[in-house]
């Protein structure tokens, strides 16, 4: 890893936003950088399975929330939990890792499934169809109530995962006064990142990641020297949107229960701010790019409440969302290589 | 049936007027642009915003309430209000991005990242609340087969009339032909000595004063929300496939024909309980039209993949 | 007597009415070199692009190595031996020249996901030896220096030995070469036209279309002459160069 520029300044600005957070905030410190720290990591591993999509592949995939929401359901519905407006109660389920799995090669599949008619498509139908494949997931998830509780949602479910917290995190949480479910959560998410970005690592410097990249280039070349274009891209989108399908049950996790407010459009756009600041194409670079969101938001969330004093809950969740808007055209624009992205491997002129 | 197939009419009308306004912006600049949407909910906020008290606790707008101008003045300010924004548009952000030659990709992105933008901009300005025009409420009348109410059978004539014009303002006029030409062959035009410059600002102008309008028709048929662009933009999308894409005519029997099946799909055994779900219907016509015959009914076979 | 490797029979392409492939039988046997000319819009590319499986046919049938590969997909095709360049050269922009030609010599297995992720001794292996043949291309060709620079770096002509070091370096059976020429100094032009000659000589049947008339002449064993979509001429250059009809062609309508 060598010390260029990016990376002093991405260090930089990283601390200074850590800093930023606790100087701005009389709340127990440490509560809020496992705030930060569990946000970062469920959002940092969603944001490192879209940057396989678009950084590797160059997929334009708007849907992926819907990833991380196959992840999330079906691991749920395999555990013991209680859905929908009576509470109705499974008791039974598979062991937790089990499901966990199970659940993971779903949101796959899923990419398998949408992939399939989709990958052909050229950049701007893509986008069009995994928005309206996500779309039509929310919309079923909310409608088939007997399977996922509908608008009433599933919950009663963290054990599944909390049982297995550590002796040690409960000392540690317990003395900093710290909710140690979400600590639990956060910590296994970062295990995750580890993880994915070792076999990612792995991957980019393969002949797996070079084909890939070829792809993104020009799928007609790849195709002329004998290549299945569609196949490697169809590999890529499912290895995204399983990790993404991870994140999206720890996010289930760190919530506690799942709504169908969850998995929407909105979490689609949070990743796709993350990874363009973070840097396209640049493994690390969803690390760095959530922990900034995440000051970023947070910070902007109590700047509003003191500048729109008469705004409702959702107006100023709204403001939020103007700085997520902004900040994606800002650096689409200005800097579209984020903190870590590569200058030589920007889209600025693929057409 | 029939009563879905009357409502199917007016959503139609709308996401067919949305639609012209998105397929002419596209195939003159060949940007998919995602906050459409939110040109649409302009022109029915800032009609709002003139034409009636606008519930708004921040910036304490609602001490403009009402102006006093009539609906349809406001109505008609709104939309040129529209043209000006998106002309605005062209010049400050796309007609910059366009000579920095950024990829369509990047253009894409940052017009997702507009639409975030400019729909919770909307969110603070105008609240979450469900508002309404100033009009008083209507009895459903009987015309032809279906009911509807007055007001609502005017706006179905309207959007007709106005896409009636546009047809033939493409067909018959000098600025009609050439953003074809543009369409059909940016550089080609550019050596004939069509500044595709302005036409791109005039598409762009043109475009958003449609979209105004079928703002303030969606508003008129069913209300004022912040979000109401964005949650048609996805019917127009596939209003623009069905129809065929590149092709005006095409977006608006693609509008029409996605809003009518939106509406009686509602009517479908299957659907009994899963109303809401009815969009879903429309999309999965999108995606199906885009496996199987990608160019819709009217388009030309473009390489879409 | 054996078939010819490449068959093409009733082949016919039209682009909204107008007609860009209409051929009866056109063969092209092992090992032979031969050109494709014709004046613009006389479907050159449209018949390289449907031999390779790059646009479907109206109507018509193609084969190869007696395959029906009429309706095969690109990437099969090419899996088969057959490897094509294209007019406006294809470069894998952002990767650099080394990684160019190892992707077009890696064989699919090697590609794999799941090997990557293993990253086994055996693939180490291959990568070793698929970098020395890269190495061995890139010298040919005379473009070795340029190893570590990204693609879009190179000059017009450069980008040109890339593409064809590509195609090379698959060992391919057939190369069909989209205007190799087009564009480059003539220098350069002189270098390329040894290199498409040598690999002639060493057994690879090559189609070249192409506009640059003096080399075509210098070279090919056999021209064939398209206009309009249609086999105007075939046979030995010094024949082709004298017929009427090609002389018209070239001559020709002025309407374009």
């Amino acid at each position: 890893m060598k010390l260029s520029i990016k990376w002093v300044v991405t260090l930089l600005i990283t601390i200074f936003s850590i800093y930023l957070v606790f100087a701005f905030n009389d709340e127990g410190p440490l509560r809020i950088l496992f705030n930060l720290l569990t946000f970062a990591g469920i959002y940092g591993l969603a944001a490192i399975g879209l940057n396989v999509h678009f950084g590797l592949t160059g997929l334009l995939n708007f849907g992926h929330a819907s990833f991380m929401g196959v992840g999330a359901y079906v691991t749920l519905l395999l555990i013991p939990h209680a859905a929908g407006r009576e509470g109705e109660i499974t008791e039974s389920g598979f062991p937790f890792l089990l499901a966990l799995l199970i659940g993971v090669i779903s949101a796959s599949l899923f990419g398998l499934l949408l992939g399939l008619p989709a990958i052909r498509l050229r950049g701007d139908y893509l986008a069009i169809v995994t928005i309206a494949a996500a779309e039509i997931f929310r919309l079923l998830v909310r409608d088939l109530e007997s399977i996922t509780g509908g608008v009433y949602g599933i919950i009663n479910f963290s054990d599944s995962l909390q049982k297995y917290r550590p002796l040690f995190l409960e000392n540690f949480v317990s003395k900093y006064e710290l909710n140690p479910s979400q600590v639990w959560v956060g910590l296994l998410s970062w295990i995750s990142i580890l993880f994915v970005l070792l076999i990612l690592r792995r991957l980019s410097n393969s002949p797996w990641g070079r084909a890939l990249r070829a792809v993104r280039e020009d799928e007609d070349a790849v195709r002329a020297l004998g290549k299945n274009a569609v196949w490697l891209k169809l590999q890529s989108f499912m290895l995204g949107a399983g990790i993404a399908g991870l994140a999206g049950v720890f996010l289930a996790f760190n919530y506690g229960s799942l709504q169908t407010t969850t998995f929407v459009p909105l979490l689609t756009f949070y990743v796709w701010a993350i990874m363009i600041l973070g840097g396209v194409g640049s493994l690390t670079g969803p690390i760095f790019g959530s922990i900034i969101f995440w000051v970023i938001i947070s910070e902007t969330d109590k700047l509003a409440s003191l500048i729109f004093e008469n705004a409702n809950g959702q107006q100023l969740a709204g403001v939020r969302f103007v700085l997520v808007g902004l900040l994606i055209m800002v650096l689409m624009i200005f800097r579209p290589s984020g903190l870590l992205g590569k200058k030589e491997e920007l889209l600025l002129n693929v057409k | 049936m029939i009563d879905q197939l009357g409502n199917g009419l007016l959503l139609g009308i709308i996401i067919s007027v949305a639609s012209v306004a998105l397929s002419l912006l596209y195939g003159v600049t060949r940007i998919v642009n995602f906050a459409h949407g939110e040109i649409i909910a302009l022109g029915a906020i800032i009609t709002l915003f003139l034409s009636g008290p606008i519930d708004s606790k921040v910036l304490f707008l609602e001490r403009f309430s009402p102006l006093g101008k009539s609906f349809v003045f406001s109505a008609i300010i709104a939309v040129i209000l529209c043209g000006v924004f998106g002309g605005l548009l062209e010049l400050l952000l796309f007609r910059p991005l366009r000579k920095a030659e950024v990829g369509n990709i990047a253009v894409l992105v940052v017009t997702i990242g507009l639409s975030i933008f400019i729909r919770h901009l909307y969110l603070l300005f105008a609240t979450g609340r469900v508002q309404n025009f100033p009009l008083d409420l209507e009895r459903r009348e009987t015309y032809l087969f279906f009911e509807m109410t007055p007001r609502n059978f005017k706006v179905l004539i309207a959007g007709l009339v106005v896409m009636i014009t546009i047809g033939l303002f493409l067909t018959f006029t000098r600025i009609g032909k050439a953003m074809r030409a543009v369409r059909d062959s940016g550089e080609l035009a550019s050596v004939s000595g069509i500044n595709s410059d302005n036409i791109i600002l005039f598409t762009w102008i043109s475009s958003s004063m449609l979209a105004g309008l079928a703002g303030i028709f969606q508003a008129i048929i069913n209300d004022v929300r912040y979000n109401m662009g964005f949650l048609i933009l996805l019917l127009i999308f596939a209003g623009t496939v069905l129809g065929g894409i590149g092709t005006s005519f095409g977006a608006m029997v693609g509008g029409l024909l996605i809003g009518i099946f939106v509406q009686v799909s509602v009517a479908l055994p299957f659907m009994e309980g899963h109303t809401e779900a009815k969009n879903a219907v429309a999309l999965a016509i999108m995606i199906l039209i885009l496996l199987f015959r990608p160019q819709g009914i009217f388009g030309q076979k473009e390489r879409i993949s | 007597m054996s078939n010819s490797l490449i068959r093409v029979h009733n082949l016919k392409k039209s682009f909204g009415g107008v007609k860009a492939v209409d051929i009866d039988d056109l063969n092209f046997e092992s090992k032979e070199l031969t050109s494709i000319i014709g004046p613009n819009g006389a479907g050159k590319t449209t018949l390289f692009d449907l031999i390779s499986g790059f646009q479907d046919e109206d109507n018509g049938e193609i084969f190869y190595k007696d395959k029906n590969i009429t309706k095969s997909q690109p990437y099969k095709i090419a899996r088969l031996g057959m490897v094509r360049t294209f007019q406006l050269t294809k470069v894998f922009d952002r990767m650099t020249v080394l990684e160019n030609l190892m992707f077009a010599g890696s064989n699919i297995s090697n590609d794999s996901l799941l090997q990557s992720i293993m990253q086994l001794s055996k693939q180490k292996k291959y990568e070793d030896s698929l970098k020395e043949e890269a190495i061995k291309v890139m010298t040919d060709l005379n473009i070795e220096q340029m190893s570590s620079s990204y693609a879009r770096e190179l000059s017009g002509g450069q980008k040109k030995l890339l593409e064809l070091g590509r195609s090379i370096i698959k060992k391919p059976d057939v190369l069909l070469l989209d205007e190799p020429l087009a564009g480059v100094n003539p220098k350069l032009a002189e270098d390329l036209l040894e290199i498409i000659q040598n690999l002639s000589n060493q057994g690879i049947t090559i189609l070249m279309v192409e506009h640059n008339i003096e080399a075509v002449m210098k070279i090919s064993e056999r021209v064939v002459v398209l206009a309009e979509g249609a086999l105007i001429a075939d046979g030995p250059p010094q024949e082709v160069r004298e017929n009427q009809k090609v002389i018209e062609a070239y001559l020709g309508t002025g309407d374009e």
